[in-house]
C-alpha cells in the first residue's frame, strides 16, 4: 500500500495564483527599473554580533570542530549503511542522508548561503588525507597540482554528476537502500580525494561536485555574502593574499579574487580569504536575496545550462513522486518492452522531462528574441535570461523538500538512539499512519510556508526578467519603455510556477 | 438462577473473546513469522513485463543461510486485471562476479489463491538471482529478481575505497617526489652551467 502526503489545498493555490496575477500585471504595466546600488549591511559592524562574527570567521578552530562533528556523522552513516539493519526507516544512513541532510541542505542555503561547503565532510576528509594537516597550510601540499583540462573547467561535469545523482536517487532508489547510500558516500570521498591529489586547489569543489554547484548557484539568492569591506583597499592590494593565501592559510580553494568577486556561486565559505587578508578587509554581509541573480552575476553559457538543469531536475523530483508517475512509467515500459526495475523507462522519462523544460525555455527565449531584437546572439540571450530559472527552482525545491522534512523527519530521534537499527522491524502500517499525522509543524503552517515560497520565487523571477531584460533591450537599442517586449519571458515564469503549483497540489508519495 | 445467568454470561464473553486471545493472524498461525508471515516484507519488488504486472516478495525480508524462506509471486494481466492461472517455474543462479554456475531449479508452482509460493533454504550467504518463468499466449515471460542471503558483505566497498585511496595517495606522493628530485637536479645543472659560463667554477 502506498502512503501519500496531501497536496496544497485549492484555497492556498488560489491565493498564490492571485499573487501571480497581481505581480504579472504590475510587471507588464510599470516601467522597467534602472540599475540600482544594492543595500548591504556589514555584519562586523553589528553592535552585538561584531565580536562573535569576527571570532567565528577568523578562528580556524571553530571550523575544525564543526568539520570533526560532520565527519563523525558521515563515518557513522557509512558504518551504519554497511553494517546496520537494511530497513531504510530504521537505519541512520538513509534517514540522516536523505530525510534530513538532502532535504534540509536547501534551507541552509536560504539562510547561510554556501556555509555547508565550509564543513563538507567529503572535502574535509580529502584535505586531511592529501594535505595531512588538520587546518594549517601544507607546503608542499602533497598534490600533483596539475591544471584541470580546459574542457573540464566549467559546470558541465557538475551538471552531469547531478543528473547521475538524481538517477541514482530516484531511478535506482538509493534513498531507501542504506548499503547503497554508504557506497555512494564512500565513492564521493574517493572522488574528492583523487581530485585533490591530482589537480591544483579544490578542483572537485569548483568543477565536479554536484552538491557544491547546486548550493553555489542557489546561494545567489541567499541573504548573506562574503565580500570586501572596502573595494578600494582591494584595488590597491598587491599581495592578493585572498587568492594566494599566506604562510598559515591555504589559498582560495576555488580561484576567487575577493576584489573582483560578484557572485556566491563558487565561494565555499571556507574563510581562507578572511584569515589571510593582510588588511582585514573581508567580512560577511547581509544583503537583499535577489540582488545577485537580478544584476550582479555575469551570464555564462555553461552556468546557464546548469541553472536550467536545476529547474528541470527539481521539477522532475516532484513529478517522480506523484502517484500517477507509476502509471506513466508503466505505459512507457509497455512500449519499450522494459522489465525489472523499469530503469530504461525511468531513464527515458527523466531525460524526456528534462528535455521538455529545456525546449520550453528555449522556445520562450526565441519568442522574447523575436520581440526584443536579433542583434544580440541567441546564445547570449539564452545565458542572460537563464537566471530566471534559479528562483523558480529554488522556491519549488524548498516547498517540495519542506514536505519531506516536516512529514518524514519525525522519527529522527529514534534513529539516533539506535543508529544501526539493530533488532528493529519495518514500520508497521499503524506506525506509518501515526507518523503521517505527527508533523514537525502544523499542516496549515506548512501550506502557508509553501504558498509563500512559491510567491517568493515568482517575485524574484519577475524581477530578474525586468532587470536582465532591460539590459538586453538596451543592447538592442530599444528604448527602455518597451517592457512589454519581455512578456514571453514573463509567460515562461508564469508557466513554470503554475506547473510547480500543480505539482505541489498533488498528493506526494511518502518516501519511507 | 442468578448464578446460572452469571455463568452463561461468562461463557458467552469467553467465547467472544477467544479468537482475540488466540495467536492467529488472519486465520494463519503466527508461530513461524519468518517464512509464513502476513506482515509486509521489506523486500518487495513490483514490476511489469509484457502484459503482466508482477509483484515479488521475499519472506523473511532479509533471509539468512540455513533458514527457510519463501518467495511469493503475484502476476495479474495489465488490461483485464485477471490473475495468471498457469504454472510458474522458479530457478536460482549465483550472482557473484565470477559465479558461472548453471541455474538450479527451485520448483514449479501452480497458483494457490492467485499466489505462486516457492520455499527455499540456502546453505551459503551471497547474492543470488531468482528467475520466475511462465508462458502466456505462446509468449515466454522471464523475470529476474535479486536475492541477498545474509548480511551484505561490508568488506567489499570499504576495501575497494581504501585501496583506491591508498593507490591515489601513494602514486601522487611518488610522482611528486620524482618531480621535486628532477627540479632539484635541473636547478643544480643550471647553476653549474651558469657558474661555468661566468668562469667562477673553473680551476
Amino acid at each position: 500500500m502506498i502512503m501519500t502526503h496531501p497536496g496544497l489545498p485549492a484555497s492556498w493555490g488560489m491565493a498564490v495564483i492571485a499573487g501571480m496575477v497581481v505581480l504579472t500585471l504590475w510587471a507588464v504595466v510599470s516601467p522597467l527599473p534602472g540599475s540600482a546600488g544594492a543595500t548591504v549591511y556589514n555584519l562586523t559592524r553589528a553592535p552585538l554580533l561584531r565580536g562573535l562574527v569576527r571570532y567565528l570567521v577568523s578562528s580556524p578552530r571553530i571550523l575544525l570542530v564543526l568539520k570533526l562533528v560532520f565527519v563523525a556523522l558521515f563515518l557513522l552513516v557509512i558504518y551504519a549503511g554497511l553494517f546496520g539493519n537494511q530497513i531504510p526507516e530504521r537505519n541512520i544512513a538513509t534517514v540522516l542522508t536523505w530525510n534530513i541532510w538532502w532535504a534540509g541542505l536547501i534551507f541552509s542555503v536560504f539562510f547561510l548561503g554556501t556555509a555547508w561547503c565550509a564543513v563538507c565532510p567529503w572535502d574535509a576528509m580529502a584535505q586531511w588525507l592529501v594535505r595531512r594537516r588538520l587546518w594549517k597550510r601544507a607546503e608542499p601540499n602533497n598534490s600533483l597540482n596539475l591544471r584541470v583540462p580546459r574542457m573540464l573547467r566549467n559546470t558541465w561535469p557538475a551538471l552531469l554528476m547531478f543528473i547521475a545523482l538524481t538517477w541514482l536517487e530516484l531511478g535506482l532508489g538509493i534513498t531507501t537502500d542504506p548499503y547503497a547510500t554508504a557506497v555512494v558516500a564512500l565513492l564521493m570521498v574517493v572522488l574528492a580525494t583523487t581530485s585533490l591529489a591530482i589537480y591544483e586547489r579544490n578542483a572537485f569543489c569548483r568543477f565536479f561536485c554536484p552538491v557544491g554547484r547546486t548550493v553555489g548557484f542557489y546561494s545567489q539568492l541567499a541573504p548573506v555574502e562574503l565580500r570586501p569591506i572596502d573595494t578600494q583597499t582591494c584595488a590597491d592590494c598587491t599581495s592578493l593574499a585572498c587568492y594566494h593565501g599566506n604562510e598559515e592559510t591555504e589559498p582560495c580553494p576555488t580561484w576567487l579574487v575577493m576584489g573582483r568577486l560578484k557572485q556566491n556561486s563558487y565561494c565555499t565559505s571556507c574563510g581562507n580569504c578572511v584569515r589571510s587578508c593582510p588588511h582585514d578587509n573581508v567580512a560577511w554581509r547581509l544583503r537583499s536575496p535577489s540582488v545577485e541573480a537580478v544584476q550582479d552575476a555575469r551570464p555564462r553559457h555553461d552556468e546557464a545550462w546548469f541553472m536550467i538543469g536545476l529547474l528541470a531536475l527539481t521539477g522532475f523530483h516532484g513529478l517522480s513522486m506523484m502517484p500517477f508517475w507509476e502509471t506513466w512509467m508503466s505505459n512507457v515500459a509497455r512500449v519499450l518492452n522494459d522489465s525489472g526495475q523499469l530503469l530504461l523507462s525511468f531513464t527515458v522519462g527523466m531525460f524526456g522531462s528534462m528535455a521538455a523544460v529545456v525546449a520550453v525555455y528555449a522556445l520562450f527565449v526565441l519568442f522574447t528574441r523575436w520581440l526584443v531584437g536579433r542583434e544580440t546572439p541567441f546564445r547570449r540571450q539564452f545565458a542572460t535570461l537563464a537566471f530566471v530559472s534559479l528562483p523558480l527552482a529554488f522556491a519549488y525545491h524548498m516547498a517540495h523538500n519542506l514536505n519531506h522534512l516536516v512529514r518524514e523527519g519525525v522519527g529522527v530521534g529514534k534513529v539516533f538512539e539506535n543508529p544501526l537499527g539493530t533488532g528493529m522491524a519495518p514500520l508497521s502500517m499503524m506506525e506509518k499512519h501515526a507518523r503521517h499525522f505527527e508533523m514537525l509543524i502544523s499542516q496549515d503552517a506548512l501550506f502557508a510556508i509553501q504558498a509563500g515560497l512559491m510567491v517568493f520565487g515568482f517575485w524574484i523571477a519577475v524581477q530578474i526578467v525586468r532587470h536582465r531584460g532591460r539590459k538586453l533591450l538596451l543592447a538592442e537599442g530599444v528604448r527602455v519603455g518597451g517592457g512589454w517586449r519581455l512578456t514571453p519571458m514573463l509567460g515562461f515564469v508564469v508557466l513554470m510556477t503554475a506547473f510547480h503549483l500543480w505539482l505541489l497540489s498533488q498528493p506526494m508519495i511518502m518516501r519511507m | 438462577m442468578k448464578h446460572i445467568r452469571h455463568f452463561l454470561l461468562s461463557v458467552v464473553l469467553l467465547l467472544l473473546a477467544a479468537p482475540a486471545l488466540a495467536h492467529h493472524v488472519l486465520g494463519r498461525p503466527a508461530y513461524s513469522l519468518n517464512e509464513d508471515s502476513n506482515t509486509p516484507p521489506s523486500m518487495q519488488v513490483e514490476t511489469q513485463i509484457g502484459n503482466y504486472f508482477v509483484t515479488y516478495m521475499v519472506f523473511p525480508a532479509f533471509p539468512r543461510p540455513g533458514e527457510p524462506g519463501r518467495i511469493n509471486l503475484y502476476a495479474t494481466h495489465m488490461d483485464s486485471g485477471e490473475p495468471f492461472t498457469g504454472k510458474v517455474r522458479f530457478t536460482v543462479r549465483d550472482d557473484a562476479w565470477f559465479g558461472g554456475a548453471e541455474p538450479e531449479l527451485l520448483g514449479v508452482q501452480p497458483p494457490d489463491d492467485n499466489v505462486f509460493r516457492q520455499g527455499f533454504v540456502f546453505s551459503e550467504e551471497g547474492d543470488y538471482v531468482i528467475r520466475a518463468e511462465f508462458e502466456d499466449e505462446g509468449e515466454p515471460y522471464l523475470i529476474d529478481f535479486p536475492l541477498r542471503i545474509g548480511q551484505p558483505s561490508p568488506v567489499g566497498p570499504i576495501t575497494i575505497a581504501g585501496v583506491a585511496l591508498l593507490l591515489v595517495l601513494v602514486a601522487a606522493n611518488l610522482f611528486q617526489r620524482k618531480r621535486l628530485q628532477r627540479d632539484r637536479i635541473r636547478a643544480a645543472h643550471r647553476d653549474e652551467r651558469a657558474s661555468a659560463a661566468s668562469g667562477e667554477g673553473a680551476p
